[in-house]
Parts: structure tokens; C-alpha cells; sequence
């Protein structure tokens, strides 16, 4: 057996999501993802259930295992106790760790998971701060979030929730450094800073400099489409 | 054997029936309990039988004309089982002592309780019935939708409360496969207009001529066999139903309405007598057997046997032929016993 299968089999997500699948399709029936993504839980199941290397690593570098939303919809439902969802977190958390997961569009979209989420996490305690939501890359949320966006703090007076005072309430408050250094520990031990330090290398790796991956944060900055961005060798085929 | 020694046979479904038929032709004072006011058991409720279409009717009119001698107890059930083999004596709901060299349990089953299957609507949406109530349908050559409509499109979901870790049923109920082939020819001889879907992940005709009947379906009637297993159903203002699964053969989820959603519930234990008779019970929660190759009919208990459903899901033939097979384990044993011989069972518990 393949060094990536062992290995996949001690996650013990993977312990937990994966039973003999039955091939019913109850899971990729009522799955959101699959209804608009070319995605499939049973594929994914199925590749790995092969145990077959090859087509596990094909599948860690494809896009298919970072369309699941994670919304566990599968999990109740499966009739052999199987949660793709939960495979899908091991396949990731592998998919990330040999970097496989720069090889493809929706992987590389772990560059803003873990300087978005990821980052707030370790500064904030908060996954996601009502800064980081710019009408320009979301324009779709309209004119009343630019107005909240230009008068957040003073708006959060008004409510009550205050931007940025320690132990106040609402999502935005400020987290006594005392407990932050818990959950710094907590994602020191669980691996999790090793997997956003992989997701660094990963990039650097796959675009050729630390360079050129802020470029390729930039253009998601300013255009809000990571798509923007030429891969090298994209680059050679339009010439 | 110099006296003539009495079995109690309970229940009085086909697997009860033939046992009683068969032991009284041997010559054996038989008694037989039934629960409910009839015998003929679930058989009294189907329309016809596969995969020959032997009407339900003919079957149960065939066991009872071999009952002979058999004293029959309708609206009757065990309250108490004592002693030991050859002497128990049986207390029955009347109140009468029984005495009984050897029991027979053929006790049945119970249909799975379709409601526990949320996502699928039994119980909450209309026109989501059961395989049980499609036969009484058909009994009456009167399949409608609850609106009164003769629907067009029908779907036969496979697996309904079986092969399901969800409902704690891990086991195959063996017949529904077969049975939604059979309903789902029935339903188009009725109704030759109708479109008829069937949802299965494995189909599982095991019998003899059953996968001819599988043939005939598709080839001569037309039925729709799609690979993937309901995922879910909703109800649409009209009363329709939208069903999810994935057709796993094209890898592709669909959506499909129909008129009318047929569930096919499996089979669960019916275990009342388990602590009355003190049996102990397999990991699918039908009765154990002494061994599953070689001693099916024996129970952990000398001198009570177990004959049709009581040990797991069967076809009506099967539990025929199992009632029959444990009448002979029975009178084996009895002769033995007559003789003052250990009986020859296996002792492997």
C-alpha cells in the first residue's frame, strides 16, 4: 500500500468517515455541491476506497475535494454511517501537507483561507472581521454595506457592540491575550499552524517566489477573482 | 411411540400453517395459537405472490386444507411458557393450560415503521405510501393518488428500512426486490399508461425463476430500473412528489416527480414471546438459531424450534418449506425422546 493511503488511514477523520461504501448515492443525491459542481461525495469516496496511490494523488491535486461546503448534509443520511465530509477534511488536511493542493485553481484558494480566516484566528480569536468584508470585492452586498462599511465603528457604538474593545460584546470585540495564547497553543498542537505554513510553501512553490504569490494575493485584492492571476505556465500557452 | 404427544405451533402464517399441516400428518396432536382472529398470517393481506402470481388467497386456503386435526386458537396469544422439553406446559391468554412436548415459534415478522425514514415523507406527504398498502391498491384494482387521480408517474424505492445503519437494520429483507418487480408489473397491468421507476442499489432476485421475472419487467412491461437509492422526497402544492437520488450508473443526482411514491419496508423482528420463551436473539434482533448452517430450526432451547420469518426474512415459499423442514426436526426429536434417547442436536451454543 502507498505511503499517502497509510497515511490518510491514520486521520482519524478518515477512520471515522470512511466504512465500506455501498455506491448507493443517497450522499452525492442530497449533496449542495453536487448539484453545482461538476463534484461528487461517492466519487471521492470511491477513489479513495481503491486505495489505489495514483488516483489518490490525482484526486488530492484536482479541484474536486474543495467544493464540499462542508454542511455534513451526507452524513446523516448515508446508510453505511460513512460522512464524505469527513473524508474530505482528511484528503484536505493531506492535499495541503504535500502541497498538492497548489496544483489546482480551487486548492490554491487555501492562500486566502489561511491569510483571511486562518491569520484572524491567530491575531483576533475571530475567523472573520467585518473589515475584511471591502465593498470592493463583494459589491453584490450593495450600497447599505458601504455605508455600514465607511460608519462601522460609529454604528457599532449605536448598537452597542463596539468595534475592538476587549470583552465587549458583539463579533468584533477584542480577545484578552491571555486566552489567545490558549488557542495559539490549541493550533500549535492540533498541527494547524504547520498545515497554514505548508499552505505558504505550497504557493511559493507552485508560482516560483514568495514574489510572485503577493502577486497573486494582490490580484485577488484588487480584482476579488484569484482567476486573474496567470499561472507561469498559462502564460507560455497564450504566447 | 406409544403415546400420542402434542406441539404447540405459535403463529399461523404460512411457516406456522405448513408446520401444523405437516406434523398432524404425522400423527402428532397439534395446537396451533393465533394472535389475530384469522390465520393466513401477513398473507392475508397480499393480493398475489411472486414470482408465479399465486393469488395470496390460494395459498392460505391450501395450508388451512391441510390442517386435518388441528385445533386451532384464533384471537389467542402465550402469556407463559413452563417447564422443561417434553413437559412445558403453555398458558395462553384464555387462561387454558397447554400441556406441550415440543413448541414450535413461528412468530413472523413486523413491517418496518416507514415513518422513521423522515426524509421520505411516509406519514407526512400525501401520496408516499407503502408496498403493504399498494397491495391492498391492487386488491381492489384501484390505484389513486390521495387527490382521487390515476397516477402516471409511480416510483418503487428499494431498501426502505433495510440494508440501513441509519434504522439499525443492517440485514437485507431478501423479498423486496422481487416484490417491487412483481408490484411494478401489477401496477402496469393495471394501469398501462402509467411510467413506473424503480430505485434500487442492488437487485437482489435470488429464487428460482425470480430473475426471469426481473427480465420480463424491463423487457415486457417496460419498468424503469435506476441505479441509486432515494436520497429524499418533497411534496409540490399539487401533490406530487419531487424525489432526489443519484443515478449512479451516469454519476449523475436527479430529480424526478411522480404521482406516487411506493416505499418497499422491509422486515423487523417480532420477538413478543423472546422473554416468555426465554430465547436469546441474534445481532439483527430475529431469534438465533442453534446454528446457522445446520441447525436453523433448533433454538438455544432443547425442544423449542423456530420455523419461518421468526429467524430472519423469507419468501412465503421459503417459510413454507422451513415450516415443513421444522415439523420433521420436531418429530425427530420427539421420537428420540419417546425412546429414551439423548437427543441428537447440535451442542455448539
Amino acid at each position: 500500500m502507498g505511503k499517502l493511503i497509510e497515511e490518510l488511514k491514520q486521520d482519524i477523520q478518515y477512520q471515522h468517515g470512511m466504512n465500506a461504501c455501498l455506491n448507493c448515492g443517497i450522499c452525492t443525491a442530497v449533496c449542495p455541491a453536487a448539484e453545482v459542481y461538476d463534484y461528487s461525495p461517492r466519487e471521492v469516496m470511491n477513489i479513495c476506497h481503491q486505495e489505489d496511490e495514483e488516483a489518490l494523488i490525482e484526486l488530492l491535486k484536482s479541484d474536486k475535494i474543495w467544493y464540499c461546503g462542508q454542511c455534513f448534509s451526507c452524513t446523516p443520511r448515508c446508510p453505511r454511517g460513512n460522512s464524505a465530509a469527513r473524508v474530505i477534511l482528511a484528503l484536505r488536511r493531506l492535499s495541503i501537507r504535500y502541497g498538492y493542493f497548489a496544483e489546482s485553481e480551487k486548492g490554491r484558494q487555501q492562500l486566502f483561507a489561511k491569510r483571511v480566516f486562518g491569520e484572524n484566528l491567530l491575531k483576533r480569536g475571530l475567523t472573520l472581521l467585518a473589515t475584511n468584508i471591502t465593498p470592493q470585492n463583494f459589491p453584490e452586498l450593495g450600497e447599505f454595506w458601504e455605508y455600514y462599511f465607511e460608519h462601522m465603528k460609529e454604528m457599532r457604538e449605536w448598537w452597542g457592540v463596539p468595534m475592538d474593545l476587549e470583552n465587549s460584546p458583539g463579533s468584533h470585540r477584542i480577545i484578552p491575550e491571555k486566552d489567545m495564547e490558549e488557542l495559539r497553543a490549541i493550533y500549535k498542537a492540533t498541527g494547524a499552524l504547520e498545515l497554514m505554513e505548508a499552505i505558504e510553501k505550497g504557493m511559493e512553490k507552485k508560482l516560483g517566489s514568495k514574489e510572485e504569490v503577493e502577486k497573486y494575493w494582490q490580484t485577488w485584492l484588487e480584482t476579488g477573482d484569484s482567476r486573474n492571476y496567470q499561472l507561469k505556465k498559462e502564460k507560455e500557452e497564450d504566447k | 411411540m406409544e403415546k400420542k404427544q402434542q406441539v404447540v405451533v405459535i403463529g399461523g402464517g404460512p411457516a406456522g400453517l405448513a408446520a401444523a399441516g405437516q406434523l398432524q400428518s404425522f400423527g402428532l396432536d397439534v395446537v396451533l395459537i393465533e394472535k389475530q382472529a384469522q390465520v393466513g398470517g401477513h398473507l392475508n393481506k397480499w393480493y398475489k405472490v411472486f414470482p408465479d402470481f399465486t393469488p395470496a388467497e390460494e395459498i392460505v386456503a391450501h395450508l388451512k386444507s391441510q390442517l386435518g386435526n388441528t385445533r386451532v386458537l384464533t384471537n389467542t396469544t402465550v402469556t407463559a411458557i413452563s417447564g422443561e422439553a417434553p413437559d412445558f406446559s403453555i398458558t395462553t391468554s384464555s387462561g387454558e393450560q397447554i400441556p406441550a412436548a415440543a413448541i414450535l415459534i413461528a412468530t413472523g415478522y413486523k413491517h418496518f415503521d416507514a415513518r422513521l425514514k423522515e426524509e421520505y415523507g411516509y406519514g407526512i406527504y400525501d401520496n408516499c405510501i407503502t408496498s403493504v398498502e399498494l397491495d391492498a391498491m391492487l386488491k381492489e384494482n384501484k390505484i389513486r393518488t390521495l387527490q382521487g387521480k390515476i397516477p402516471k408517474k409511480i416510483a418503487l424505492a428499494h431498501c426502505v428500512g433495510s440494508r440501513d445503519e441509519k434504522v439499525n437494520n443492517n440485514y437485507c429483507s431478501r423479498v423486496c426486490c422481487t416484490n417491487a418487480v412483481k408490484l411494478a408489473i401489477e401496477i402496469k397491468e393495471q394501469l398501462p399508461e402509467s411510467e413506473i421507476y424503480c430505485l434500487y442499489m442492488d437487485i437482489r432476485v435470488f429464487g428460482r425463476t425470480y430473475e426471469e421475472l426481473y427480465r420480463t419487467s424491463q423487457e415486457e412491461f417496460g419498468i424503469q430500473f435506476i441505479r441509486g437509492r432515494l436520497s429524499e422526497a418533497s411534496e409540490k402544492p399539487d401533490g406530487s412528489l419531487v424525489l432526489r437520488f443519484e443515478d449512479t450508473l451516469t454519476a449523475r443526482p436527479m430529480r424526478l416527480s411522480v404521482d406516487l411514491l411506493i416505499l418497499m419496508v422491509g422486515m423487523e423482528a417480532n420477538t413478543e414471546l423472546a422473554e416468555i420463551a426465554r430465547l436469546p436473539l441474534g445481532c439483527d434482533r430475529f431469534y438465533a438459531t442453534l446454528h446457522g448452517q445446520y441447525a436453523n430450526n433448533h433454538s438455544h432451547r432443547e425442544g423449542i424450534f423456530l420455523a419461518g420469518t421468526a429467524t430472519g426474512p423469507k419468501a412465503i415459499m421459503e417459510s413454507i418449506t422451513d415450516g415443513r423442514s421444522a415439523a420433521a426436526a420436531i418429530l425427530s426429536f420427539l421420537m428420540q425422546k419417546a425412546k429414551g434417547m439423548e437427543v441428537k442436536v447440535p451442542t455448539l451454543v
